[in-house]
């Protein structure tokens, strides 16, 4: 008796693919005519995309976008559907993959293909779905009730797959600057990236965003703004007072890091799209001053590359070679952020101004 | 010193060398490496296709270095790069062409004394890659929803 192949093949992979996201893509139509339809454009990177709900249950993932939203209904560069099962009482299919296919980062073995990318949001039970040959993603959650992160930076998942193939590689580093341009801050979490973003709210730099952000190649280096939303940990309460009043969600800091929306409290200050001059890389020293100094540009290289790469589903060896294409065309410096916070901003306006000087 | 060639480790390891530094991230571990001086050089001869006892000649060729010191230090970062999955051995004889070769000591300047080559290596992002989420799944067979994202 014959037995059954163990790998299947590439076609048959690709077709049950495509076959997995229409049958999500239709269940989310079915769910909409419950509901109705409720829709959001906004300009990303530069692309005009458009948020799909049904109804209006998961409409605040839309805060943390809300600085890019815009008034055009014009044909969408991407579409995303956002749909959930507990308040359209339309059940999700039974997934048809078994449960050694969750690999690493939330891919689903078996459903990610050149056209399909699938996979699956450890945390907050959520699926997302791209068809990248037609624009057209879907984001399944089983309900509305979404750890904070899935509010402060939403569809990510999404939006990197489908940005990347436009040119655009998701990164995870905060950006701040002026009319001179840009600095890229990055690091792991707790190295003191969201701390120099929050001191620059009340400085007269622009805020780009402080945990992920959007780089570009096309003119020189890039970034674009992403989310304006801000994690704030319990040290940044305390180091940041005078934000607690602005929280989000205050009623469940017990269990959450504490999430404010940049944009509703200082519009001014959120800009979507700086040249990038330097990347910085925050290191808290316990010294009062801030000072910088220069470092090689694969230390920067180390410290955006695997944050980045280890928290995107199928991001790689193309991440990497578009990170370290980036970081070659800047100047790199250690950031030695001082415990007097009011001393950030005039030393990265200073660095500006010096690196200014230097292309003069 | 053998004669075994080694290839990089793709597409479970990328990497990229920028002045001198190799930066090599394990996909599926989730540590990450970096390599100056000696051992970026090293690298650097791997990817060509270098065996063992290639990357050996050239190294006492491009650095001031006694043999035994050399033998030491390129077997014991061979050793490691293959014990983190970095490298692994292959089959083939072709000899590496010393002449497409970018030595130190090739700029007319002193070799550059052999300081043995050192794989250093992070472990702070394998956190991000092993939350095991999957404590349970279901009655539709979906995960629940892990209690403690450590985001």
């Amino acid at each position: 008796m014959p037995t059954a192949p163990v790998d299947i093949s590439l076609n048959e992979q690709s077709s049950r693919s495509v076959e997995y996201f229409q049958s999500v893509y239709d269940l989310f139509k079915s769910s909409q005519q419950v509901t109705g339809p409720v829709e959001r454009n906004f300009r990303i990177g530069g692309y005009l995309i458009r948020l799909s709900f049904s109804g209006e249950a998961l409409l605040s993932l839309t805060r943390a976008l809300e600085h890019l939203a815009v008034d055009d209904h014009a044909t969408p560069d991407l579409t995303i559907c956002l749909w959930d099962s507990e308040s359209t009482g339309q059940r999700m299919t039974p997934r048809p993959w078994q449960e050694d296919d969750f690999l690493a980062r939330g891919v689903i073995q078996g459903y990610n293909t050149e056209r399909i990318y699938t996979a699956f949001q450890h945390g907050s039970g959520a699926v997302s779905v791209l068809d990248k040959e037609r624009n057209l993603a879907v984001f399944w959650a089983p309900d509305a009730k979404l750890p904070y992160w899935e509010y402060g930076s939403p569809i990510r998942t999404i939006l990197h797959w489908w940005l990347l193939s436009q040119g655009l590689q998701l990164v995870h580093a905060a950006a701040v600057g002026n009319s001179t341009g840009g600095v890229l801050i990055g690091g792991k979490g707790g190295s003191g990236k969201s701390t120099t973003a929050l001191a620059c709210l009340e400085s007269d730099l622009s805020y780009v965003g402080d945990d992920y952000t959007l780089l570009g190649l096309d003119s020189g280096p890039v970034v674009h703004s992403l989310y304006n939303s801000a994690k704030l940990n319990s040290d940044h309460v305390q180091r940041f007072p005078e934000l607690l009043p602005k929280v989000a969600n205050t009623e469940r800091l017990v269990d959450e890091k504490a999430l404010l929306f940049v944009h509703e409290h200082y519009p001014s200050k959120v800009a979507t799209r700086l040249p990038v001059r330097a990347i910085l890389l925050p290191r808290v020293t316990g010294l009062p001053e801030t000072r910088w100094k220069r470092v090689s540009v694969a230390m920067a290289l180390a410290a955006l590359a695997p944050s980045t790469i280890f928290q995107l589903p199928r991001a790689g060896n193309e991440a990497l070679k578009f990170l370290a294409a980036f970081a070659r065309q800047l100047p790199c410096f250690s950031l030695e952020v001082g415990t007097d916070l009011s001393t950030i901003p005039p030393v990265i306006e200073e660095l500006l101004a010096e690196i200014d000087s230097w292309e003069e | 010193m053998s004669n075994q060639r080694f290839r990089v480790n793709t597409p479970t390891v990328t990497h990229e060398t920028i002045d001198g530094e190799a930066v090599i991230i394990n996909l599926d571990s989730g540590n990450y490496y970096s390599l100056v001086d000696v051992g970026s050089f090293v690298w650097g001869l791997i990817e060509k296709g270098a065996s063992a006892s290639e990357l050996r000649n050239v190294v006492l060729q491009s650095y001031q270095g006694n043999d035994s010191d050399v033998d030491r230090g390129v077997e014991e970062l061979l050793a490691q790069l293959q014990q983190e999955n970095l490298i692994v051995p292959v089959d083939g004889t072709g000899a590496l062409d010393l002449a497409q070769l970018e030595l130190p000591s090739n700029n007319g300047h002193e070799k550059p004394a052999f300081n043995p080559p050192l794989l250093h290596k992070y472990s702070d992002m394998q956190e991000l890659l092993l939350l095991d989420p999957i404590h349970d799944v279901d009655d539709a067979g979906w995960p629940k929803p892990n209690p403690d994202p450590a985001k």
